[in-house]
């Protein structure tokens, strides 16, 4: 662990700790508690990060690398938007005390997950992460929220036992678990372990087919949840290990391509098959979900290029993914609460009645698409670059052609919703409350100015990398 | 060259002029044009009289590089052709100063002056890309003339129907002449007709194609199709301008131009504007003969009559071209004039349907005299202007040893005189209807120009010496063009004999005509019109099934939904088919997501073994 930035998982643990105590009198009192702290780990973070003296000195008083601080910024920023969402909606039932701790908790095992130097420690804050999530999913009641937590459940669990029969062949061919000694003497055993590692990240992360799970928790869970999900716990729990994994077969060189080629071909068919489904999906939620799913495919076959300028797009994409999948969740949730369902065929001409949802999700939809100069064109830009120019340039031509089908689906979602002419029983629909509008303008604004000013996120991240 | 550039100059600059003239103001635009076109016919006069006396101008300026200069060239040919478009000018802005139908008197007069800045231009041109600038530029302004004519439906498409024609054409033209150009290594004519090409190879597409743009320009068949629907459906006025006069001058001076002084034509070429010319005579005048309507009669005719000129040229003998030359400018003359008597008519009784018209000599003399000397002139009555070109071009014909020629000539003489007999007949002679009971002789300004025209074509007649002499053979001769036989004078020989005979033939067809037509002179040409094979034959005609134009319209049509068709097939494949291909395999995936633990079990599993295998180095 990098114990200089430990105090980001220890204090929303302790958080977690002390809200179910203090909230136990005052309610609000436990919203307050979590909201600040994730917005001082947030400040704190966006501190270390835009100081001017750290960046002018290239980041260089650091030990950790730019992959840590940018994805302990999109966990926290992602954190503090449903957080802050789900505070002001009012949506998530907080009777009993359980969302705030659960996601306090979760928070935790992702910054301990992304400060991890070895995978055992990451399998263990790992499987915090799951259980986390489980509860969270299932926080919705009805029969929905405990439908897909038990998919959740039951189809990744596989994925936790291939990870620790991965890494106890590590450690019984090797006896350590880190990359550049493992290096030295590449074995067998070792790449056996490595494939191992790589499935079971691969389920945690619903590339296909072990995506199945994915649309149905999403669905299940509490818009807010969904949110949180789709945006952070897959990501980190399970693409950001399978980016670190791809950065570790860099050093391992010819013999584990096998590996990291596999992964591109399941990144391929995922981008693929999960945009084809996302087309005819009558659920705003769900279709959301097959989105993510495809924007999953797209992070491992950038990652999977072994190419710098891949793993590069490849970690752009998760923080992009993080701010405008968020988006597009949060604004179903606003709809969902003003309209009572996100069954998109109920829905028509929210534009007039909902101008901000409306311009901040053609504002997230245009960054997924991968439009010019949102900051989702530049990440899907790299990452197809990396994949034309490693040689793989059928797949390149395959994610440019399935970036155009993801608008497709998405503006078919915008026209349902948003245009046309509004229904009648819709004529009273309300605009969602500032407060609620916050996350969503916020994330838009970051999406735009992340978009425009690439060079200086590009830069940052090349300088620490 | 100073002169004749007043001819050019004066006229464009005084239609600018006039476009800043209110519409309000009475006279002043009608003046001021009439002014300026008298003005440009006097400077053509005088450049006339000064080619006549030997003396030749010209001008050279740098324009567009290598390519060509503008160069403009005043040789007796120009000089006459200047004149003779200058005179046509003047005229009918007379004739049209109290016409009322020809739409907005601005704009009519604005195309009258831009028609004549551009056809002096044009043929006093040495440079072919210079004519083309000028040749180009009356495209615009016979659209404008005829769209701005009337305010009706049938007007624009008549105005878009002729535009088209002559763009197509023209285009033609414009290819030819860079196939000429090119071949000859210079655009100049002057150059060019030093060492003339001759039909070979490219030489014989740049001649034909310019030959098409320059028969086209002169209305023959089967690009005439434009002028009877004009005759319907614009004024008079522009009537016995554009189509009567102008176009005819400029396409028979091109088609001299480039058959006789920059081409080497052989003997093939002249069989094909032989029968070019015989077949726009026989075609046309046939339609003419059935006509009921007073100017789309004189329309057909004017097609009809421009099978001579070319056939006369097509004979390369100097006879039958001095014919052809002759020719136009008598034709000219007269069609204007019949144009003129038409626009007089249809001023004072507010029709040109023949069947309602009749027994008007004596409400309009003028009129009736200066038709009947035109209708004379037409058709080849001696001793008018029309018996001796005419004559000169049967003579050429004979010349040539192809004998049928000369028949089809003869028939068409033949035919036109009896629609003459039976139009005169009809309008002028009968019984006065009681409407017309109260009709008055036209203005001064309309007669005028009629008078001076059937004025001309007694003067050519009688005096045909004179303009054969001094205008014909030396235009011929500043082009080469030498006859050994004495062209000018009456010869009261076989072809006087043969002349008479057709005249009495046509009397005699035209009572035959009227008592079987139970004396009625509109319907004298029944008889002809609805014998057996005719009949069907005219039927077609009139459903305008030999109308290239329509014809290639209906093409289009069917091309353009060919297009259509394909647009759509592609599209489906585009469009419908790949949407199609996704939506049925999105509607697959999403009823495979049907909630089936077991399902989604085995398929992880699956993937996961697959996977395995891959990693494991299986390919």
């Amino acid at each position: 662990m990098t114990t200089e930035l430990l105090s980001y998982s220890l204090i929303p643990l302790l958080s977690a700790l002390a809200i179910p105590f203090l909230g136990r009198k005052n309610r609000k009192i436990t919203e307050i508690l979590a909201n600040v702290t994730l917005l001082a780990g947030l400040a704190n973070l966006a501190y270390m990060i835009f100081h001017p003296m750290n960046r002018n000195s290239g980041y260089a008083v650091f030990s950790f690398d730019g992959l840590t601080m940018s994805m302990l910024f999109t966990i926290y920023l992602v954190a503090i938007c449903c957080v802050f969402f789900a505070s002001v909606s009012g949506m998530v039932k907080s009777e009993k005390n359980s969302f705030y701790p659960l996601v306090m908790i979760s928070v935790s095992a992702m910054s301990s997950m992304v400060l991890a130097k070895d995978f055992f420690t990451l399998y263990i804050f790992m499987e915090a992460l799951a259980v986390t999530s489980f509860a969270l999913i299932a926080s919705e009641e009805g029969t929905l929220g405990i439908e897909g937590a038990i998919k959740y459940l039951l189809l990744t669990f596989p994925a936790s036992a291939l990870i620790i029969i991965g890494i106890s062949l590590m450690l019984l061919a090797g006896g350590s678990l880190r990359f550049d000694i493992m290096s030295q003497s590449f074995s067998t055993a070792h790449f056996a372990a490595l494939a191992f590692i790589t499935l079971g990240f691969a389920i945690k992360a619903g590339l296909f087919p072990f995506h199945f799970w994915t649309p149905d928790a999403y669905q299940g869970a509490p818009a807010a949840v969904s949110a949180y999900l789709a945006g952070v716990v897959t990501k980190i729990s399970g693409m950001y290990a399978l980016v670190k994994i791809c950065m570790a077969v860099r050093l391992f060189g010819e013999n584990a391509h096998a590996i990291s080629s596999s992964l591109l071909l399941a990144g391929v068919i995922t981008l693929v098959f999960a945009s084809i489904a996302a087309l005819t999906q009558k659920d705003m939620k769900r279709m959301l979900a097959f989105s993510s799913i495809s924007q999953m495919g797209y992070i491992a076959a950038g990652a999977a290029t072994l190419n710098p300028i891949g793993i590069l797009g490849a970690i752009l994409h998760i923080f992009n993914h993080a701010t405008f999948k968020t988006v597009l969740f949060l604004n179903s949730a606003s709809i969902e609460k003003s309209v009572g369902t996100t069954d998109m065929r109920k829905m028509g001409g929210l534009e007039k009645n909902m101008p901000f949802t409306s311009w901040t999700s053609i504002i997230a939809l245009f960054s997924t698409a991968g439009v010019p100069p949102l900051s989702g064109f530049w990440s899907k830009l790299l990452i197809i670059i990396s994949l034309w120019i490693t040689g793989f340039k059928f797949a390149a031509v395959v994610a440019l052609i399935f970036s155009i089908v993801t608008l497709a689906y998405f503006m078919t979602m915008q026209k349902k919703v948003f245009f046309g002419k509004p229904k009648e029983e819709l004529k009273e629909a309300k605009e969602a409350s500032p407060s609620m509008l916050a996350p969503a303008v916020l994330m838009s604004l970051i999406i735009v100015f992340s978009g425009i000013f690439f060079p200086y996120v590009f830069d940052f991240l090349e300088k620490t990398l | 060259m100073t002169t004749n550039l007043i001819a050019v100059g004066l006229p464009l600059f005084s239609a600018l002029l006039l476009l800043l003239i209110s519409e309000k103001t009475k006279y002043l635009k009608e003046l001021l044009s009439i002014g300026v076109l008298l003005t440009s016919l006097i400077a053509a006069g005088m450049g006339l009289i000064l080619s006549m006396k030997g003396v030749q101008t010209s001008l050279n300026l740098e324009w567009l590089g290598s390519l060509s200069s503008f160069s403009l060239k005043a040789d007796m040919l120009s000089s006459f052709l200047l004149a003779a478009v200058s005179m046509f000018s003047a005229a009918v802005s007379l004739y049209s100063f109290s016409m009322e139908k020809k739409g907005s008197s601005k704009w009519f007069y604005f195309n009258v002056l831009m028609t004549q800045a551009l056809a002096a231009g044009a043929v006093l041109s040495d440079s072919l890309i210079t004519m083309l600038f000028f040749w180009e530029g009356m495209l615009v302004f016979l659209y404008t003339f005829i769209a701005l004519s009337a305010d009706s439906k049938e007007t624009k498409n008549t105005a878009l129907k002729a535009f088209l024609i002559n763009a197509v054409t023209d285009l033609l033209m414009i290819i030819g002449v860079l196939i000429t150009g090119a071949l000859a290594g210079s655009f100049n004519m002057s150059a060019i007709s030093g060492s003339k090409l001759t039909l070979t190879g490219w030489a014989t597409a740049g001649y034909v194609l310019m030959l098409i743009g320059a028969v086209a320009k002169a209305g023959a068949f089967p690009f005439h199709t434009w002028i009877p629907d004009a005759a319907l459906n614009s004024s008079a006025s522009f009537m016995s301008y554009v189509p009567a006069a102008i176009d005819k001058l400029l396409g028979i001076y091109f088609l001299a131009r480039i058959s006789l002084y920059l081409y080497q034509l052989d003997s093939f070429m002249q069989i094909v504007l032989m029968t070019l010319g015989a077949v726009t005579i026989i075609v046309a005048v046939m339609m003419a003969f059935v006509q009921q309507d007073y100017k789309r009669l004189l329309s057909y005719h004017a097609v009809s009559q421009t099978g001579y000129m070319i056939l006369g040229i097509g004979t390369l003998n100097p006879i039958g071209i001095a014919g052809g030359l002759f020719h136009m400018i008598n034709h000219a003359t007269y069609k204007s004039c019949l144009f003129m008597t038409a626009g007089s008519v249809e001023r004072q009784t507010g029709t040109n349907d023949i069947e309602k018209l009749g027994g008007l000599f004596w409400k309009m003399p003028v009129t009736a005299v200066c038709f009947i000397i035109a209708a004379a002139a037409i058709s080849g009555i001696a001793p008018l202007n029309g018996f001796f070109s005419k004559e000169l071009v049967y003579k050429g014909s004979l010349e040539t040893g192809y004998v049928w020629f000369f028949f089809a000539a003869e028939i068409g003489s033949f035919l036109t005189l009896a629609s003459f007999l039976k139009l005169g007949h009809s309008v002028f002679f009968g019984k006065l209807k009681p409407e017309f009971e109260n009709v008055k002789e036209s203005p001064f300004s309309v007669l005028f120009p009629m008078v001076i025209f059937s004025a001309i074509c007694l003067a050519f007649g009688f005096g045909a010496y004179w303009p054969i002499k001094n205008l014909i053979e030396p235009s011929l001769a500043g082009i080469g063009i030498v006859s050994s036989h004495e062209l000018a004078g009456f010869h009261p020989d076989y072809l006087f004999a043969f002349s008479l005979a057709v005249i009495l033939l046509a009397l005699g067809n035209h009572i035959l005509g009227f008592n079987l037509a139970g004396k009625r002179a509109h319907k004298a040409s029944d008889h002809i019109h609805h014998a057996p094979i005719l009949s069907e034959i005219y039927d077609m005609a009139e459903k305008k099934f030999f109308d290239l134009y329509e014809l290639s319209m209906k093409f289009m049509n069917y091309f353009s939904r060919l297009l259509f068709k394909s647009d759509r097939f592609f599209d489906k494949i585009t469009d419908n088919m790949p949407s199609g291909f996704f939506g049925y395999t999105a509607e697959k995936i999403s009823a495979a997501h049907s909630g089936s633990y077991s399902l989604y079990m085995s398929l992880s599993l699956i993937g996961a073994l697959i996977y395995l295998f891959l990693a494991g180095g299986l390919k």
